[in-house]
């Protein structure tokens, strides 16, 4: 009977142990989030409005991410990273855009303003 | 008193209620996921599904996953954070495609103002040969007018109307002859057709008859008399000057009349233009 309460509290004590501290350190998302925050900057998020939102929301969640993560909440840190990268990702594409858009317009007032001449 | 087999009923009896509660969905799903798929549907009816196919179908797994969390944990912050990202990743999808298609449109746009850059030189080309063909074929008239009325020769200070001294003028005078003037018209009205921005030099020349200042003065005043009649003709007079040479440049002897009577000449000569034609 004693054999029998000692193994239950090893495997409740392991149980526990998986639970508090057992959700690995989301170290690859952390790191794909920040390279993704990156690019955003790169391309010129900051001067398009939308991609510049995203970018700060990106940058937010990065720094709550590591909060929690200083805390030990892997588990959490880990889900507002896949939240940082998609902001940070979504800010990337729009930049393009806007850049793609820019120079699209540039072109068809060359050609209207060829047209015109 | 209750037994076990009692406390245990009314456990059951709990747990089934609470289950019976989450199974009945009155847990609405979380604003993330119903954003979510209001983009996603929004998304694959539109540009993306034609130009990122793969990118609506990652946002679909995205949103699947999103779905399976709140089925199995309802509206927790795990579910809103799969929904938030399965939202923007649709979006992600409709801004590439954006891309593609500006992309697309800046290169058209290129292509055709290049096109239109190369048809616009093509027709500055042909105008201006047409320019020069017209011309040219006016040139060629006036110098075919000149030939009839004068003789006209091909030299390297220019082109050389040559007109007897006998046809223009009395003998020792620089006054024209009526008949000169007729002539010196037909001359005037070629060489403006021909020649209008050419400048022209008018040379007196005399025979070695009589002493040489007299030929050297009477050769200028003959040329300063064809300059100011073709100056009256429309010739502008900043383009035309005179020049006396005398005896200087014998085109023939001076020991026959007849080459006495060739020296004696008035030369005008149309030299060749800055452009070159």
């Amino acid at each position: 009977m004693e054999k029998t309460n000692t193994l239950a509290a090893a495997i409740a004590l392991a149980f526990g142990l998986a639970a508090c501290g057992g959700y690995a350190v989301p170290t690859d998302r952390m790191i794909a989030s920040e390279a993704a925050a990156r690019s955003a900057r790169e391309v010129g998020a900051a001067n398009a409005p939308q991609a510049a939102l995203h970018l700060k929301l990106a940058q937010e969640e990065i720094a709550q991410a590591k909060s929690l993560m200083n805390d030990g909440n892997n588990k959490r840190a880990d889900y507002v990273l896949i939240r940082a990268k998609a902001d940070a990702e979504l800010a990337l594409a729009l930049a393009k855009q806007a850049d793609a858009e820019a120079a699209a317009k540039k072109a068809a007032d060359q050609l209207n303003a060829a047209g015109n001449q | 008193m209750k037994t076990g087999s009692t406390r245990s009923l009314a456990f059951s009896t709990s747990a089934a209620a609470a289950l019976l509660v989450c199974a009945c969905g009155t847990t609405n799903p979380p604003e993330e996921l119903v954003q979510a798929q209001e983009t996603y549907a929004r998304v694959s009816k539109g540009i993306a599904q034609q130009y990122k196919p793969d990118e609506v179908h990652e946002a679909k797994e995205a949103l699947d996953n999103a779905q399976q969390s709140f089925d199995k944990d309802g509206p927790s912050p795990e579910t809103r954070d799969l929904a938030y990202a399965a939202g923007l990743k649709a979006q992600q999808a409709e801004a590439e495609a954006a891309t593609i298609i500006a992309a697309n449109q800046k290169e058209t746009n290129e292509k055709k103002a290049q096109t239109q850059t190369i048809d616009s030189l093509k027709h500055d080309v042909a105008v201006e040969k047409s320019k020069r063909e017209q011309a040219e074929k006016k040139a060629e008239q006036a110098a075919a007018d000149l030939a009839r009325i004068a003789a006209v020769k091909q030299e390297s200070r220019g082109m050389v109307i040559t007109l007897s001294g006998a046809v223009l003028f009395t003998s020792g005078q620089s006054a024209l002859l009526p008949g000169a003037m007729a002539k010196l018209n037909e001359v005037g009205d070629a060489l403006v057709k021909s020649s209008p921005e050419s400048k022209i030099v008018v040379e007196g020349h005399t025979d070695s008859q009589g002493r040489a200042s007299d030929n050297q003065e009477l050769s200028l005043a003959r040329a300063q008399s064809v300059r100011d009649y073709l100056v009256s003709r429309g010739i502008a007079a900043d383009r035309i000057s005179a020049q006396g040479l005398g005896s200087t440049r014998p085109v023939a002897t001076n020991k026959t009349p007849e080459g006495r009577a060739d020296n004696r000449r008035v030369e005008i000569v149309v030299q060749p233009s800055p452009g070159g034609s």
